[in-house]
């Protein structure tokens, strides 16, 4: 019986693909509103920065430990995790809450708000927009069958339950959309588009990180290193090499 | 490194795109279509890896980035563009 229902090619041409059109167009734009208002108002500040590099250069000193001597990577070593003025040492009590700062930093609050906004105002507006003039249409059809429990997802707006589940209501089409055309904005805007979701998550739990726990888990790291310098040993390994091509 | 991750994750997204119109425009239905994606899937397996020369551990770190990265994400795609082709050629 629910094979048997006829859809009319208006619906296609009016709801189906003029939904999609906007939708990837919509896309598309909310790509370029968020790189326009991102702007040049990206400043990081140099303490952060620096603090960063400090633990990049400490990183390489720990993966390239064996390739000086052991002298050298004393001095560096002491250089970084020095208990008095060492760059990885941060003395107690003058590490700043970043919640607090977060609060203190209107211009953080403020991008944040922006980012948020360019992305909830677009979705917000395409779906008043759908429910305004496309409520009520069985729109599309899936080529493969579901169970009764899909029927609130797919049929969001349509109250029979004759219908087959595998019938979609264009408010469901529009669900289907948001989340099927991630991949195709990642293939013609670039990575950034679909990183940004994730990224945006990093950043949020970003938030709650101390940086001065970061420094301290690299000071530690750089003390347990067992320095073991490899060039002794490297006229051996040389000979057993050649050795080896030779035969 | 990165560049070779960026790259699979293109060809796939592409290639559940493309896959879903062409099992779109075929006709298939319920399992079929998902067996079809599995095939694309797999000949983009293959692909990648006659594209690497067949000797994945010089270009990544395990057999499973060149197998399954980004496989759940093409099926989202896949799924639309799979609806949106079979609905334009059958239904209407």
């Amino acid at each position: 019986m629910a094979e048997d229902l006829v859809l009319d090619t208006a619906i296609r041409d009016w709801v189906l693909i003029p939904l999609s059109v906007v939708m990837v167009l919509i896309g598309v734009l909310r790509y370029f509103v968020s790189k326009l208002m991102k702007g040049s108002s990206q400043i990081p500040d140099p303490k952060i920065v620096k603090e960063g590099q400090v633990i990049i250069r400490a990183r390489n000193l720990r993966a390239g430990a064996n390739y000086i001597p052991a002298k050298s990577f004393r001095a560096r070593k002491a250089y970084y995790s020095n208990e008095e003025n060492g760059l990885l040492h941060v003395p107690k009590g003058q590490a700043a809450n970043p919640q607090a700062q977060m609060f203190s930093d209107p211009n953080m609050a403020m991008d944040m708000m922006k980012k948020n906004l360019s992305m909830i105002i677009p979705q917000t507006l395409t779906f008043a927009w759908v429910n305004f003039f496309f409520s009520g249409f069985v729109a599309a059809k899936i080529p493969f069958p579901l169970t009764q429990r899909f029927r609130a997802m797919l049929q969001n707006g349509i109250d029979l339950s004759t219908v087959d589940v595998s019938y979609v209501s264009s408010r469901s089409w529009y669900f289907l959309n948001l989340f099927g055309l991630r991949g195709l904005f990642s293939l013609i805007l670039g990575e950034e588009n679909a990183t940004d979701d994730t990224q945006r998550m990093m950043q949020m739990s970003g938030f709650g990180m101390d940086p001065s726990k970061t420094l301290g888990a690299e000071k530690d790291g750089l003390d347990i290193v067992q320095h073991d310098w490899v060039l002794p040993k490297f006229e051996q390994r040389a000979e057993s090499v050649l050795r080896k091509l030779v035969k | 490194m990165q560049n070779n991750m960026k790259v699979i994750l293109y060809s796939r997204t592409f290639m559940a795109i493309i896959g879903g119109v062409i099992a779109g425009i075929l006709g298939l239905t319920s399992l079929t279509g998902f067996i079809f994606y599995f095939l694309v899937m797999a000949m983009t397996s293959v692909a990648l890896t006659a594209k690497a020369k067949f000797s994945i551990h010089s270009y990544f770190d395990s057999w499973n980035r060149i197998l399954l990265d980004g496989f759940f994400g093409g099926l989202m795609s896949f799924v639309l563009f799979w609806t949106f082709a079979y609905d334009i050629v059958h239904i209407f």
